[in-house]
């Protein structure tokens, strides 16, 4: 089912300093952190003849694509990347008969571009946490933290997709936070992206003490230096029209669980915190250590306008949309939506149907907003994605199944990815075949496959509509025109967790 | 020894394994937060130890399988991930009162990493140490023990990456889910789990549902010879 060959990757590029992005010297570094992230330009599909409906959106092909992951080991910190800006028309990859098929997969050879290092930048290494994209794509927010002797310094970037450089950046000092303690960063945006909530979570050494734990392998006795830990929560708020920062307010939620779920609408912040279990808990807290807490702040306010208990699950990374109404929307267990009323902080629950199917193993499940106001769902462990309205209990609009892919699970979590214009769903091929395939939301029929026999784990449409799949060995970029023809291929040091 | 892992609640599961392969398992395996896209053990637990008990496999391990982009990620995600593991196990061990720590005072906590993720050693090294040193219920005992679940050939950066941690910050042991030569829980394949250089793997997933064309719900297990998973388990004691 899976590749089990043990690929070597290739030497990283060093990108070229080409004054198309940030330089080697403006490279963020966060103090803490391990990810990095580079800025991959958009190849340029209208000069690619195989391609239908390859003209791009109004300014759309002049962004970038961010690649967050993790540096080779023994490679430079910095993640370095080779591209190619624009492909040759007379390229290989476009003399090979296209892959399109009607029903079943082409085997055709990987087009041998050679890419060049041009275009490509690194952006960032060190950082603090995923980044997170604005909800038009326009924008990729980066958090550093850096200890310094008052506090940490938390530092909000916002990188510019057309160009690739910082648009705007604000730092916020916590102070007091001692070297030792951890701070995670979730950046938030509003659905205009004019303000961007950071919620803080700050976790704390409260106590050490040594303590004598048997080894797991030797079963002998280990001496441990043991630390406890508490945290809490802080919003610092972030306006992009004056490039001024807010906060940090400090929220009272002290033991805390420091992981949390945000989202925010044009005028307020949700967040869901859960309190920390403790040994001595009372017997009603016991009762109640399922529910999870959400509070409600106006934007730029560290008190809450409402705080009430919220229904299991906790939060926890799941995905999450701003409606069109204002209310938010999890996607929970990967099987309901918990639609929450902004106004009374109710919560209702929904079922989708699709992805209903209980299975040995979780799948990734993913939920993006789209214009029209309804949202786009995947769960490729399931072979499953759909349009889905919110404003009807989340009923399907548009559904197709597929073969699930041979990694559903693992990252990057974004396995179909659906065309601008709703009319076409990318998936990565079936665990038997990998590849590429394409079917017409509308009649949830396969119009066109790929497959020379890689098994790709993560698939982006970049905003002129190139398709970008991942795979695990150099070269682990590989890209695709809309028909999925392939265009190119190039090398990055970095193993992909995420695009952007 | 041979048991299940499953996303799904062991109560909705166990018939429809017991029909399949007419057996009892030894023990299960079920998902704790975060795991943001699984049915969550502690979130019935009463309910899930009850299908435990009536199952015959009255052992409950332990995974968590976070958003996959951040096992590469910094010290703070490993610590914040491994807070809520530890505070979902507390929640469960709390709501069930004959759900006990196992006998030799190692409860084993498996982190899920998969094929196509990379785990970082600030990750990992902050998710560890939070688990090793986590002092479950005031007891002052210590019990859990990190462990991780992984392809161990893939070619992103798992073994190699807990080769480098240290003490008790080192896996107690590998959960390997390769290969997959399918078999069934009375009749499983002879031990030949895939491994990492330096920590022992002791349980291995030989028959995945999807791979194996399981109609139950469920994911097969093996334990190593000489070892015991039902013995580094929840112990559902009695039916609750």
């Amino acid at each position: 089912m899976r590749s089990r060959t043990r690929g070597k990757s290739r030497s990283p590029f060093r990108a070229a300093d080409n004054g198309s992005g940030p330089g080697r010297r403006q490279v963020l570094a966060g103090g803490i952190g391990t990810g990095a992230l580079l800025a991959l330009p958009d190849l340029g599909l209208g000069s690619h003849p195989a391609s239908k409906s390859t003209t791009p959106p109004s300014g759309a092909s002049a962004r970038y694509t961010f690649v967050y992951g993790t540096p080779d080991a023994g490679s430079v910190t910095t993640g370095s990347l080779a591209a190619a800006s624009t492909p040759a028309a007379s390229s290989p990859a476009t003399s090979t008969p296209a892959a399109r098929t009607r029903s079943h997969a082409a085997t055709v050879a990987p087009a041998a571009i050679t890419l060049s290092s041009r275009g490509s930048v690194p952006v960032a290494v060190n950082l603090a946490a995923t980044p997170v994209s604005s909800p038009d794509q326009a924008i990729t927010a980066v958090a550093t933290v850096a200890m310094e002797r008052d506090g940490a310094k938390v530092t909000l970037v916002l990188l510019d997709a057309a160009s690739a450089k910082v648009a705007k950046q604000g730092s916020v000092l916590l102070k007091g936070v001692p070297s030792g303690a951890h701070v995670l960063v979730t950046p938030v945006f509003t659905p205009d992206s004019s303000t961007v909530s950071l919620v803080l979570a700050i976790s704390t050494p409260v106590t050490k003490r040594v303590v004598s734990k048997v080894h797991g392998h030797t079963g002998k006795p280990l001496p441990r230096v043991t630390t406890s830990w508490v945290s809490h929560h802080a919003l610092a708020y972030f306006d992009q029209r004056t490039g001024s920062m807010a906060g940090p307010f400090y929220l009272s939620d002290e033991p805390s669980l420091a992981l949390s779920t945000a989202a925010a609408n044009g005028s307020e912040l949700l967040l869901w915190t859960t309190r920390e279990p403790q040994p001595d808990d009372s017997a009603s807290l016991r009762a109640n250590a399922s529910l999870s807490r959400l509070s409600i702040f106006p934007l730029g306010s560290g008190k809450a306008r409402l705080s009430v208990a919220a229904p299991a699950p906790w939060p926890a990374g799941e995905p999450v949309v701003t409606l069109p109404s204002g209310d938010i929307a999890r996607l929970v267990r990967g099987s309901h939506v918990q639609v929450c009323a902004v106004r009374t902080g109710d919560v209702s629950e929904h079922g989708i149907s699709a992805f209903s199917r209980a299975r040995a193993r979780p799948s990734a499940v993913t939920m993006q907003a789209r214009p029209d106001g309804t949202v786009f769902m995947t769960k490729p462990g399931s072979g499953v994605a759909l349009v889905a309205d919110p404003s009807e209990e989340f009923s399907a609009k548009a559904q197709v199944q597929f073969f699930p892919p041979a990694t559903p699970l693992g990252a990057p979590w974004s396995k179909a990815v659906l065309s601008a214009e709703g009319d076409t769903l990318y998936v990565l091929g079936p665990a038997h075949g990998g590849g590429l395939h394409a079917y017409e939301v509308s009649s949830g029929k396969l119009t066109a496959s790929y497959s020379e026999g890689s098994h790709y784990n993560g698939l982006h449409q970049m905003p002129g509509g190139t398709l970008l799949a991942v795979k695990p060995d150099n070269p682990r970029l590989a890209f695709f025109a809309p028909d999925l023809s392939p265009l190119g291929t190039a090398d990055t040091n970095l193993f992909v967790s995420a695009i952007f | 020894m041979t048991g299940y892992d499953t996303a799904a609640p062991i109560q909705d599961t166990y018939q429809s394994a017991h029909a399949e392969f007419n057996a009892k398992p030894a023990y299960w395996i079920r998902y704790f937060n975060p795991s943001p896209a699984a049915d969550l053990f502690e979130n019935d637990a009463v309910g899930e130890s009850r299908g435990a008990w009536d199952s015959g496999g009255n052992f409950v391990g332990c995974i968590s399988a976070p958003h996959q982009s951040r096992l590469g990620g910094s010290a703070a995600e490993g610590h914040a991930d491994a807070q809520a593991f530890c505070a979902a196990l507390l929640a469960a061990y709390r709501a069930v009162r004959p759900l006990e720590l196992p006998a030799n005072g190692q409860l084993y906590c498996f982190l899920d990493q998969e094929y196509s993720t990379s785990l970082s050693l600030a990750y990992w090294n902050a998710w560890a140490g939070y688990i090793a040193e986590y002092n479950f219920a005031g007891l002052g005992s210590y019990p859990l023990y990190p462990c991780l679940y992984c392809d161990p050939y893939s070619p992103y950066p798992n073994c190699t990456t807990v080769a480098k941690s240290k003490g008790l910050d080192a896996p107690a042991a590998i959960w390997s889910s390769e290969p997959e030569p399918c078999g069934t829980v009375s009749k499983p394949p002879k031990w030949r789990a895939d491994v990492c250089g330096t920590v022992p793997t002791r349980l291995w997933q030989f028959g995945e549902q999807d791979a194996c064309n399981l109609s139950a719900n469920v994911d097969l297990d093996l334990s190593a010879p000489n070892f015991s998973m039902a013995a580094h388990a929840f112990w559902v004691k009695s039916r609750p």
